[in-house]
Protein backbone atom coordinates (compact mmCIF):
# COMPACT_ATOMS: atom_id res chain seq x y z
CA UNK A 1 0.00 0.00 0.00
CA UNK A 2 2.75 2.51 1.07
CA UNK A 3 4.27 1.65 -2.22
CA UNK A 4 1.54 3.15 -4.43
CA UNK A 5 2.56 6.56 -4.32
CA UNK A 6 5.94 5.83 -5.33
CA UNK A 7 6.05 4.57 -9.19
CA UNK A 8 4.55 7.69 -10.21
CA UNK A 9 7.72 9.38 -9.25
CA UNK A 10 9.63 7.00 -9.97
CA UNK A 11 8.27 6.65 -13.43
CA UNK A 12 8.79 10.91 -14.06
CA UNK A 13 12.63 10.31 -13.16
CA UNK A 14 13.49 7.02 -15.35
CA UNK A 15 11.80 8.82 -18.04
CA UNK A 16 13.33 11.88 -17.95
CA UNK A 17 16.74 9.59 -17.67
CA UNK A 18 15.39 8.10 -20.74
CA UNK A 19 15.22 10.55 -23.07
CA UNK A 20 18.95 12.08 -22.16
CA UNK A 21 19.84 7.94 -23.12
CA UNK A 22 17.96 7.57 -25.98
CA UNK A 23 20.33 10.81 -27.68
CA UNK A 24 23.38 8.57 -26.55
CA UNK A 25 21.97 5.17 -27.59
CA UNK A 26 21.75 6.39 -31.26
CA UNK A 27 25.33 6.69 -32.54
CA UNK A 28 25.89 10.09 -34.62
CA UNK A 29 25.73 9.12 -37.90
CA UNK A 30 28.83 8.34 -39.37
CA UNK A 31 28.57 9.08 -43.57
CA UNK A 32 32.20 7.65 -44.14
CA UNK A 33 31.25 4.33 -42.50
CA UNK A 34 27.74 4.27 -44.03
CA UNK A 35 29.20 4.31 -47.89
CA UNK A 36 31.94 1.65 -46.85
CA UNK A 37 29.61 -0.71 -45.26
CA UNK A 38 27.56 -0.30 -48.76
CA UNK A 39 30.42 -0.31 -50.53
CA UNK A 40 31.15 -3.81 -48.74
CA UNK A 41 28.37 -5.17 -48.93
CA UNK A 42 27.59 -4.71 -52.24
CA UNK A 43 30.70 -6.73 -53.77
CA UNK A 44 30.03 -9.44 -51.06
CA UNK A 45 26.82 -10.00 -52.51
CA UNK A 46 28.42 -10.03 -55.73
CA UNK A 47 31.10 -12.45 -54.54
CA UNK A 48 28.30 -14.39 -52.97
CA UNK A 49 26.85 -15.23 -56.26
CA UNK A 50 29.70 -16.23 -57.88
CA UNK A 51 30.71 -18.33 -55.23
CA UNK A 52 27.68 -20.40 -56.35
CA UNK A 53 27.76 -20.03 -60.13
CA UNK A 54 25.27 -22.72 -61.15
CA UNK A 55 22.45 -21.59 -59.25
CA UNK A 56 22.64 -17.92 -59.83
CA UNK A 57 23.62 -18.84 -63.49
CA UNK A 58 20.25 -20.31 -63.50
CA UNK A 59 18.38 -17.36 -61.72
CA UNK A 60 19.85 -14.85 -63.86
CA UNK A 61 19.04 -17.10 -67.47
CA UNK A 62 15.41 -17.78 -66.16
CA UNK A 63 15.15 -13.44 -65.41
CA UNK A 64 16.30 -13.02 -68.87
CA UNK A 65 14.58 -15.69 -70.67
CA UNK A 66 11.18 -14.27 -68.74
CA UNK A 67 12.48 -10.25 -69.55
CA UNK A 68 13.09 -11.01 -73.47
CA UNK A 69 10.00 -12.87 -74.36
CA UNK A 70 7.78 -9.76 -73.82
CA UNK A 71 10.59 -7.40 -75.27
CA UNK A 72 11.07 -9.62 -78.28
CA UNK A 73 7.20 -10.07 -79.28
CA UNK A 74 7.06 -5.95 -78.23
CA UNK A 75 9.51 -5.44 -80.92
CA UNK A 76 8.11 -7.51 -83.39
CA UNK A 77 4.73 -6.09 -82.89
CA UNK A 78 6.45 -2.15 -83.61
CA UNK A 79 7.99 -3.66 -86.94
CA UNK A 80 4.69 -5.41 -88.24
CA UNK A 81 3.18 -1.50 -87.31
CA UNK A 82 6.22 0.75 -89.23
CA UNK A 83 5.59 -1.67 -92.07
CA UNK A 84 2.29 -0.77 -92.65
CA UNK A 85 3.18 3.05 -92.34
CA UNK A 86 6.07 2.23 -95.27
CA UNK A 87 4.55 0.75 -97.18
CA UNK A 88 3.93 3.26 -100.19
CA UNK A 89 1.05 2.34 -101.25
CA UNK A 90 -1.56 5.04 -102.51
CA UNK A 91 -5.11 4.12 -101.05
CA UNK A 92 -7.98 4.02 -104.13
CA UNK A 93 -11.38 4.88 -103.54
CA UNK A 94 -13.45 3.40 -106.21
CA UNK A 95 -16.86 4.84 -107.14
CA UNK A 96 -19.21 3.35 -108.98
CA UNK A 97 -21.92 5.57 -110.45
CA UNK A 98 -25.15 4.91 -111.41
CA UNK A 99 -25.66 3.15 -114.96
CA UNK A 100 -27.79 5.97 -116.78
CA UNK A 101 -25.71 8.36 -115.90
CA UNK A 102 -24.82 10.72 -118.64
CA UNK A 103 -21.27 10.86 -119.21
CA UNK A 104 -21.04 14.99 -118.93
CA UNK A 105 -22.54 14.70 -115.79
CA UNK A 106 -19.80 11.89 -114.88
CA UNK A 107 -17.35 14.16 -116.34
CA UNK A 108 -17.91 17.08 -114.42
CA UNK A 109 -18.68 15.36 -110.99
CA UNK A 110 -14.58 13.68 -112.30
CA UNK A 111 -13.51 17.97 -112.32
CA UNK A 112 -15.42 18.86 -109.28
CA UNK A 113 -13.57 15.71 -107.18
CA UNK A 114 -10.30 17.03 -108.29
CA UNK A 115 -10.30 20.27 -107.12
CA UNK A 116 -10.69 18.97 -103.53
CA UNK A 117 -7.66 19.36 -101.06
CA UNK A 118 -7.92 16.16 -99.70
CA UNK A 119 -8.27 14.61 -103.33
CA UNK A 120 -4.97 14.04 -105.09
CA UNK A 121 -6.12 12.93 -108.55
CA UNK A 122 -9.40 11.14 -109.86
CA UNK A 123 -8.68 8.98 -112.90
CA UNK A 124 -12.11 8.77 -115.27
CA UNK A 125 -12.91 5.44 -116.83
CA UNK A 126 -15.39 5.35 -119.02
CA UNK A 127 -17.64 2.38 -119.95
CA UNK A 128 -15.54 1.19 -123.08
CA UNK A 129 -12.64 1.53 -120.70
CA UNK A 130 -13.73 -0.40 -118.36
CA UNK A 131 -15.03 -3.20 -119.99
CA UNK A 132 -11.68 -3.11 -122.53
CA UNK A 133 -9.66 -4.07 -118.69
CA UNK A 134 -12.39 -6.71 -118.15
CA UNK A 135 -11.89 -8.37 -121.15
CA UNK A 136 -7.75 -8.16 -121.14
CA UNK A 137 -7.62 -9.05 -117.05
CA UNK A 138 -10.83 -11.79 -117.41
CA UNK A 139 -9.80 -13.73 -120.42
CA UNK A 140 -13.87 -13.67 -121.26
CA UNK A 141 -13.69 -11.63 -124.59
CA UNK A 142 -16.01 -14.03 -126.50
CA UNK A 143 -18.76 -14.24 -123.75
CA UNK A 144 -18.42 -11.06 -123.45
CA UNK A 145 -18.58 -9.92 -126.73
CA UNK A 146 -22.05 -11.77 -126.96
CA UNK A 147 -23.54 -9.30 -124.91
CA UNK A 148 -26.11 -6.80 -126.77
CA UNK A 149 -24.63 -3.55 -124.63
CA UNK A 150 -21.93 -2.76 -122.18
CA UNK A 151 -23.15 -3.42 -118.88
CA UNK A 152 -20.23 -1.57 -116.79
CA UNK A 153 -20.80 1.60 -115.36
CA UNK A 154 -18.01 4.39 -115.24
CA UNK A 155 -16.17 4.20 -112.68
CA UNK A 156 -13.98 7.01 -110.63
CA UNK A 157 -11.08 6.37 -109.09
CA UNK A 158 -10.34 8.97 -106.38
CA UNK A 159 -7.18 9.11 -105.16
CA UNK A 160 -6.39 10.56 -101.96
CA UNK A 161 -3.89 12.76 -101.28
CA UNK A 162 -2.43 10.45 -97.89
CA UNK A 163 -1.27 7.08 -98.03
CA UNK A 164 -2.93 4.19 -96.88
CA UNK A 165 -1.90 2.98 -93.47
CA UNK A 166 -3.64 1.99 -90.03
CA UNK A 167 -3.34 5.46 -88.86
CA UNK A 168 -4.81 7.00 -91.64
CA UNK A 169 -7.53 4.25 -92.07
CA UNK A 170 -10.51 6.15 -90.42
CA UNK A 171 -10.10 9.44 -91.94
CA UNK A 172 -10.03 7.72 -95.43
CA UNK A 173 -12.96 5.84 -93.97
CA UNK A 174 -14.79 8.87 -93.53
CA UNK A 175 -13.92 10.47 -97.38
CA UNK A 176 -15.33 7.49 -98.48
CA UNK A 177 -18.81 7.81 -96.67
CA UNK A 178 -18.91 11.58 -98.08
CA UNK A 179 -18.70 10.30 -101.21
CA UNK A 180 -20.64 7.55 -101.40
CA UNK A 181 -23.71 10.10 -100.08
CA UNK A 182 -23.41 12.10 -103.66
CA UNK A 183 -25.88 11.51 -105.84
CA UNK A 184 -24.63 10.29 -108.94
CA UNK A 185 -22.96 7.35 -107.26
CA UNK A 186 -24.46 4.12 -106.78
CA UNK A 187 -21.54 2.76 -104.83
CA UNK A 188 -18.19 3.63 -102.88
CA UNK A 189 -15.32 1.20 -102.41
CA UNK A 190 -12.38 1.58 -100.18
CA UNK A 191 -9.83 -0.83 -101.10
CA UNK A 192 -8.83 -1.62 -97.49
CA UNK A 193 -10.77 -4.56 -95.86
CA UNK A 194 -7.19 -5.98 -95.39
CA UNK A 195 -6.08 -2.97 -93.27
CA UNK A 196 -9.13 -2.68 -91.40
CA UNK A 197 -8.13 -6.58 -90.64
CA UNK A 198 -4.56 -5.78 -90.07
CA UNK A 199 -5.47 -3.18 -87.74
CA UNK A 200 -7.42 -5.25 -84.95
CA UNK A 201 -4.84 -7.64 -85.05
CA UNK A 202 -2.55 -5.42 -84.62
CA UNK A 203 -4.55 -4.58 -81.15
CA UNK A 204 -4.90 -7.54 -80.28
CA UNK A 205 -1.68 -8.49 -80.53
CA UNK A 206 -0.34 -4.96 -78.44
CA UNK A 207 -3.14 -6.14 -75.97
CA UNK A 208 -1.48 -9.64 -76.00
CA UNK A 209 1.65 -8.19 -75.53
CA UNK A 210 1.02 -5.97 -72.50
CA UNK A 211 -0.95 -8.93 -70.71
CA UNK A 212 1.82 -11.35 -71.09
CA UNK A 213 4.66 -8.55 -69.81
CA UNK A 214 2.54 -7.97 -66.83
CA UNK A 215 2.54 -11.89 -66.13
CA UNK A 216 6.23 -12.58 -67.20
CA UNK A 217 7.40 -9.23 -64.71
CA UNK A 218 5.53 -10.68 -62.18
CA UNK A 219 7.02 -14.17 -62.68
CA UNK A 220 10.87 -12.08 -62.47
CA UNK A 221 9.76 -10.41 -59.49
CA UNK A 222 8.29 -13.68 -57.71
CA UNK A 223 11.51 -15.86 -58.77
CA UNK A 224 14.30 -13.05 -57.31
CA UNK A 225 11.78 -13.01 -54.15
CA UNK A 226 12.02 -16.72 -54.05
CA UNK A 227 15.52 -16.34 -54.25
CA UNK A 228 15.93 -14.23 -51.83
CA UNK A 229 14.26 -15.88 -49.39
CA UNK A 230 16.04 -19.48 -50.05
CA UNK A 231 19.18 -17.17 -49.36
CA UNK A 232 18.12 -15.92 -45.73
CA UNK A 233 16.96 -19.24 -45.26
CA UNK A 234 20.16 -20.25 -46.06
CA UNK A 235 22.66 -17.87 -43.67
CA UNK A 236 19.43 -18.21 -41.00
CA UNK A 237 22.05 -18.57 -38.15
CA UNK A 238 23.58 -16.02 -39.33
CA UNK A 239 21.03 -13.29 -39.23
CA UNK A 240 20.09 -14.57 -35.65
CA UNK A 241 23.67 -13.64 -34.42
CA UNK A 242 24.23 -11.03 -36.26
CA UNK A 243 20.38 -9.79 -34.57
CA UNK A 244 22.13 -10.48 -31.41
CA UNK A 245 24.99 -8.78 -31.54
CA UNK A 246 23.40 -5.24 -32.44
CA UNK A 247 22.87 -5.64 -35.91
CA UNK A 248 20.16 -3.58 -37.10
CA UNK A 249 17.27 -4.50 -39.30
CA UNK A 250 18.30 -2.41 -42.33
CA UNK A 251 22.04 -3.80 -41.75
CA UNK A 252 20.63 -7.74 -42.14
CA UNK A 253 18.38 -6.43 -45.01
CA UNK A 254 21.45 -4.69 -47.18
CA UNK A 255 23.30 -8.01 -48.25
CA UNK A 256 20.07 -9.68 -49.19
CA UNK A 257 18.88 -6.63 -51.12
CA UNK A 258 21.91 -6.09 -53.11
CA UNK A 259 21.60 -9.69 -54.10
CA UNK A 260 18.65 -9.00 -55.92
CA UNK A 261 19.97 -6.00 -57.40
CA UNK A 262 22.62 -8.33 -58.81
CA UNK A 263 19.97 -10.59 -60.34
CA UNK A 264 18.48 -7.89 -61.88
CA UNK A 265 21.67 -6.17 -63.41
CA UNK A 266 23.08 -9.29 -64.35
CA UNK A 267 19.58 -10.94 -65.77
CA UNK A 268 19.13 -7.34 -68.06
CA UNK A 269 22.83 -7.33 -69.15
CA UNK A 270 22.59 -10.84 -70.38
CA UNK A 271 19.60 -10.19 -72.41
CA UNK A 272 20.86 -7.78 -73.99
CA UNK B 1 26.21 -0.89 -16.00
CA UNK B 2 23.14 -1.57 -13.39
CA UNK B 3 20.26 -4.15 -13.53
CA UNK B 4 17.26 -3.43 -11.72
CA UNK B 5 14.47 -5.66 -12.09
CA UNK B 6 11.15 -4.50 -9.84
CA UNK B 7 8.30 -7.63 -9.86
CA UNK B 8 9.22 -9.20 -13.10
CA UNK B 9 6.70 -11.33 -14.81
CA UNK B 10 6.68 -13.52 -17.47
CA UNK B 11 4.34 -15.65 -19.10
CA UNK B 12 4.09 -16.68 -22.77
CA UNK B 13 1.57 -16.82 -25.06
CA UNK B 14 0.73 -20.73 -24.23
CA UNK B 15 -0.31 -19.79 -20.79
CA UNK B 16 3.30 -20.91 -19.63
CA UNK B 17 4.45 -18.76 -16.42
CA UNK B 18 8.13 -18.36 -17.32
CA UNK B 19 9.18 -15.25 -14.50
CA UNK B 20 7.05 -14.36 -11.62
CA UNK B 21 7.51 -11.46 -9.42
CA UNK B 22 11.31 -11.28 -9.73
CA UNK B 23 12.82 -8.14 -8.09
CA UNK B 24 16.60 -7.88 -7.52
CA UNK B 25 19.26 -5.09 -7.56
CA UNK B 26 22.83 -5.87 -8.99
CA UNK B 27 24.92 -2.72 -8.90
CA UNK B 28 27.49 -1.35 -11.37
CA UNK B 29 30.84 -3.65 -11.76
CA UNK B 30 29.05 -6.68 -9.51
CA UNK B 31 29.37 -10.22 -10.21
CA UNK B 32 26.33 -12.99 -9.92
CA UNK B 33 25.06 -16.73 -10.77
CA UNK B 34 22.37 -16.76 -11.67
CA UNK B 35 21.29 -20.76 -10.96
CA UNK B 36 18.34 -23.18 -10.89
CA UNK B 37 16.88 -26.62 -12.01
CA UNK B 38 15.81 -26.40 -16.12
CA UNK B 39 12.82 -24.40 -16.63
CA UNK B 40 13.20 -22.50 -13.76
CA UNK B 41 13.61 -19.30 -15.44
CA UNK B 42 17.45 -18.41 -16.40
CA UNK B 43 17.76 -18.37 -19.54
CA UNK B 44 14.25 -16.21 -19.90
CA UNK B 45 15.76 -13.77 -17.70
CA UNK B 46 18.91 -13.32 -19.79
CA UNK B 47 16.47 -12.56 -22.56
CA UNK B 48 14.32 -10.32 -20.88
CA UNK B 49 17.66 -8.32 -20.58
CA UNK B 50 18.53 -8.66 -24.36
CA UNK B 51 15.69 -7.50 -25.02
CA UNK B 52 14.95 -10.63 -26.82
CA UNK B 53 11.83 -11.18 -24.88
CA UNK B 54 9.59 -8.20 -23.10
CA UNK B 55 8.77 -8.61 -19.64
CA UNK B 56 4.38 -9.40 -19.26
CA UNK B 57 4.73 -7.53 -15.91
CA UNK B 58 6.80 -5.22 -13.79
CA UNK B 59 9.72 -3.13 -14.81
CA UNK B 60 13.00 -3.50 -16.05
CA UNK B 61 15.57 -0.91 -15.93
CA UNK B 62 19.26 -1.36 -17.37
CA UNK B 63 21.42 1.44 -17.50
CA UNK B 64 19.31 4.03 -16.11
CA UNK B 65 16.72 2.81 -18.39
CA UNK B 66 13.29 1.29 -18.36
CA UNK B 67 13.22 -1.27 -20.97
CA UNK B 68 9.72 -0.97 -21.89
CA UNK B 69 10.19 2.55 -22.90
CA UNK B 70 12.68 1.96 -25.56
CA UNK B 71 10.83 0.92 -29.07
CA UNK B 72 11.81 -1.71 -31.16
CA UNK B 73 14.04 0.75 -33.15
CA UNK B 74 16.58 0.83 -30.24
CA UNK B 75 17.13 -2.59 -30.02
CA UNK B 76 20.31 -3.35 -31.76
CA UNK B 77 21.68 -0.06 -30.19
CA UNK B 78 20.99 -1.62 -26.46
CA UNK B 79 22.41 -4.99 -27.52
CA UNK B 80 25.51 -3.38 -28.51
CA UNK B 81 26.01 -2.41 -24.90
CA UNK B 82 25.60 -5.86 -23.50
CA UNK B 83 27.71 -8.63 -24.25
CA UNK B 84 26.63 -12.17 -24.49
CA UNK B 85 27.96 -15.49 -24.34
CA UNK B 86 25.87 -18.66 -25.23
CA UNK B 87 25.88 -21.88 -24.00
CA UNK B 88 25.91 -23.02 -27.88
CA UNK B 89 28.67 -20.14 -28.52
CA UNK B 90 26.63 -19.08 -31.50
CA UNK B 91 29.76 -19.20 -33.52
CA UNK B 92 29.77 -18.56 -37.58
CA UNK B 93 31.54 -21.56 -39.14
CA UNK B 94 31.86 -19.76 -42.96
CA UNK B 95 34.37 -17.56 -41.51
CA UNK B 96 37.28 -17.52 -39.08
CA UNK B 97 37.81 -16.68 -35.77
CA UNK B 98 38.74 -12.98 -36.57
CA UNK B 99 35.62 -12.37 -38.32
CA UNK B 100 33.51 -14.05 -35.98
CA UNK B 101 34.77 -11.63 -33.04
CA UNK B 102 34.67 -9.07 -35.53
CA UNK B 103 31.03 -9.36 -36.07
CA UNK B 104 30.24 -7.04 -33.21
CA UNK B 105 31.94 -3.98 -34.17
CA UNK B 106 31.35 -4.52 -37.98
CA UNK B 107 27.20 -4.75 -37.54
CA UNK B 108 28.07 -0.75 -35.80
CA UNK B 109 29.76 0.18 -38.83
CA UNK B 110 33.38 0.73 -36.90
CA UNK B 111 36.51 1.49 -38.80
CA UNK B 112 38.01 -1.49 -40.20
CA UNK B 113 41.65 0.05 -38.82
CA UNK B 114 39.44 0.26 -34.96
CA UNK B 115 38.34 -3.57 -35.41
CA UNK B 116 41.47 -5.15 -35.88
CA UNK B 117 43.01 -3.50 -33.02
CA UNK B 118 39.92 -4.43 -31.15
CA UNK B 119 39.71 -7.96 -32.34
CA UNK B 120 43.44 -8.53 -31.32
CA UNK B 121 42.99 -7.28 -28.19
CA UNK B 122 39.82 -9.15 -27.12
CA UNK B 123 41.51 -12.24 -28.87
CA UNK B 124 44.57 -12.30 -26.47
CA UNK B 125 42.58 -11.64 -23.57
CA UNK B 126 40.66 -14.85 -23.87
CA UNK B 127 44.34 -16.23 -24.63
CA UNK B 128 43.97 -17.21 -28.45
CA UNK B 129 45.48 -14.82 -30.53
CA UNK B 130 47.52 -17.37 -32.55
CA UNK B 131 44.46 -18.51 -34.06
CA UNK B 132 42.78 -15.56 -35.34
CA UNK B 133 42.96 -17.18 -39.36
CA UNK B 134 41.41 -20.61 -38.44
CA UNK B 135 37.81 -21.85 -39.05
CA UNK B 136 36.22 -21.69 -35.58
CA UNK B 137 35.47 -25.11 -36.58
CA UNK B 138 39.08 -26.48 -36.10
CA UNK B 139 39.13 -25.79 -32.46
CA UNK B 140 38.12 -27.33 -29.68
CA UNK B 141 35.34 -26.78 -27.37
CA UNK B 142 36.73 -25.15 -24.49
CA UNK B 143 38.45 -22.34 -27.39
CA UNK B 144 35.24 -22.12 -28.99
CA UNK B 145 33.34 -21.36 -26.11
CA UNK B 146 36.44 -18.67 -25.84
CA UNK B 147 36.03 -17.36 -28.96
CA UNK B 148 32.48 -17.07 -27.68
CA UNK B 149 33.77 -14.67 -24.96
CA UNK B 150 36.22 -12.15 -26.98
CA UNK B 151 33.30 -11.81 -29.56
CA UNK B 152 31.19 -10.62 -26.40
CA UNK B 153 33.90 -8.44 -25.08
CA UNK B 154 35.32 -7.12 -28.06
CA UNK B 155 33.47 -3.71 -28.37
CA UNK B 156 34.25 -3.53 -24.28
CA UNK B 157 30.58 -3.72 -23.19
CA UNK B 158 29.91 -2.41 -19.56
CA UNK B 159 27.48 -5.22 -19.01
CA UNK B 160 28.37 -9.26 -20.15
CA UNK B 161 25.99 -12.17 -19.64
CA UNK B 162 26.19 -15.73 -19.68
CA UNK B 163 24.20 -18.77 -20.36
CA UNK B 164 25.34 -22.02 -19.51
CA UNK B 165 28.85 -21.13 -20.43
CA UNK B 166 30.97 -24.25 -19.34
CA UNK B 167 27.95 -26.52 -20.03
CA UNK B 168 29.63 -28.61 -22.36
CA UNK B 169 33.28 -28.22 -20.21
CA UNK B 170 35.07 -30.21 -18.09
CA UNK B 171 35.77 -29.22 -14.89
CA UNK B 172 39.16 -27.59 -15.17
CA UNK B 173 38.17 -25.75 -18.53
CA UNK B 174 34.89 -24.79 -16.59
CA UNK B 175 37.19 -22.94 -14.40
CA UNK B 176 39.13 -21.20 -16.88
CA UNK B 177 36.27 -19.77 -18.58
CA UNK B 178 35.22 -18.73 -15.64
CA UNK B 179 38.12 -17.05 -13.82
CA UNK B 180 37.93 -15.34 -17.36
CA UNK B 181 34.79 -13.55 -16.54
CA UNK B 182 36.23 -12.64 -13.06
CA UNK B 183 39.01 -11.06 -14.48
CA UNK B 184 36.42 -8.86 -16.52
CA UNK B 185 34.64 -8.14 -13.78
CA UNK B 186 37.79 -6.95 -12.05
CA UNK B 187 37.83 -4.05 -14.26
CA UNK B 188 34.52 -3.00 -13.80
CA UNK B 189 32.31 -4.70 -16.06
CA UNK B 190 28.91 -6.49 -14.25
CA UNK B 191 28.64 -10.06 -14.66
CA UNK B 192 25.48 -12.03 -14.62
CA UNK B 193 26.28 -15.69 -15.33
CA UNK B 194 23.40 -18.61 -15.31
CA UNK B 195 24.79 -21.89 -14.45
CA UNK B 196 23.87 -24.79 -12.85
CA UNK B 197 27.18 -25.87 -12.18
CA UNK B 198 27.06 -25.66 -8.57
CA UNK B 199 30.31 -26.86 -6.96
CA UNK B 200 31.88 -24.64 -9.50
CA UNK B 201 29.89 -21.47 -7.98
CA UNK B 202 30.49 -22.44 -5.14
CA UNK B 203 34.35 -21.95 -5.28
CA UNK B 204 33.44 -18.48 -6.87
CA UNK B 205 32.14 -16.46 -3.66
CA UNK B 206 29.70 -14.46 -5.48
CA UNK B 207 26.47 -13.66 -5.23
CA UNK B 208 24.03 -16.50 -6.07
CA UNK B 209 20.58 -15.22 -7.29
CA UNK B 210 18.50 -18.87 -7.22
CA UNK B 211 15.41 -18.97 -9.43
CA UNK B 212 12.58 -21.86 -8.82
CA UNK B 213 9.46 -22.33 -10.67
CA UNK B 214 10.07 -18.47 -12.05
CA UNK B 215 10.75 -16.94 -8.53
CA UNK B 216 13.51 -16.19 -6.70
CA UNK B 217 13.61 -18.60 -3.84
CA UNK B 218 17.16 -16.70 -2.76
CA UNK B 219 19.69 -14.17 -3.32
CA UNK B 220 22.86 -13.98 -1.27
CA UNK B 221 25.95 -15.53 -0.88
CA UNK B 222 26.30 -19.62 -2.05
CA UNK B 223 25.90 -21.82 1.60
Amino acid sequence: MSQKPEPRGATRQTLSGTTSNKTRLSQPFNFTSYLRDHQSTLLESLMRLVQDPLASIMTVMVIAIALSLPGGLYVGLKNVQSITDQWDNQSVISLYLFADLEDTKALALSHQLSSRSDVLNVMYISKEEGMRYFEQSSGYEQILSALPENPLPIVLQVIPTYDVSVETLSSLEALRTELASAPEVEYAELDAQWLHRLASVLSFGQRFVYALSALLIGAVLLIVGNTIRMAVERRRDEVLVMKLVGATDFYIRRPFLYMGFWFGILGGYWLV
Amino acid sequence: MEIEFQRVGKKYETGQEALSQVSFHLQQGEMAFLTGHSGAGKSTLLKLIMMIERQSHGKIIIDGEDLLSLSRKYIPFHRRKVGVVFQNHQLLFDRSVFHNVALPLQVSGADPQHVAKRVRAALDKVGLLGKEKYNPMALSGGEQQRIGIARAVVNKPQLLLADEPTGNLDPRLSAEIMNLFQEFNRVGVTVLVASHDLSLIARMHHRVLTLNQGRIVNDGGFS
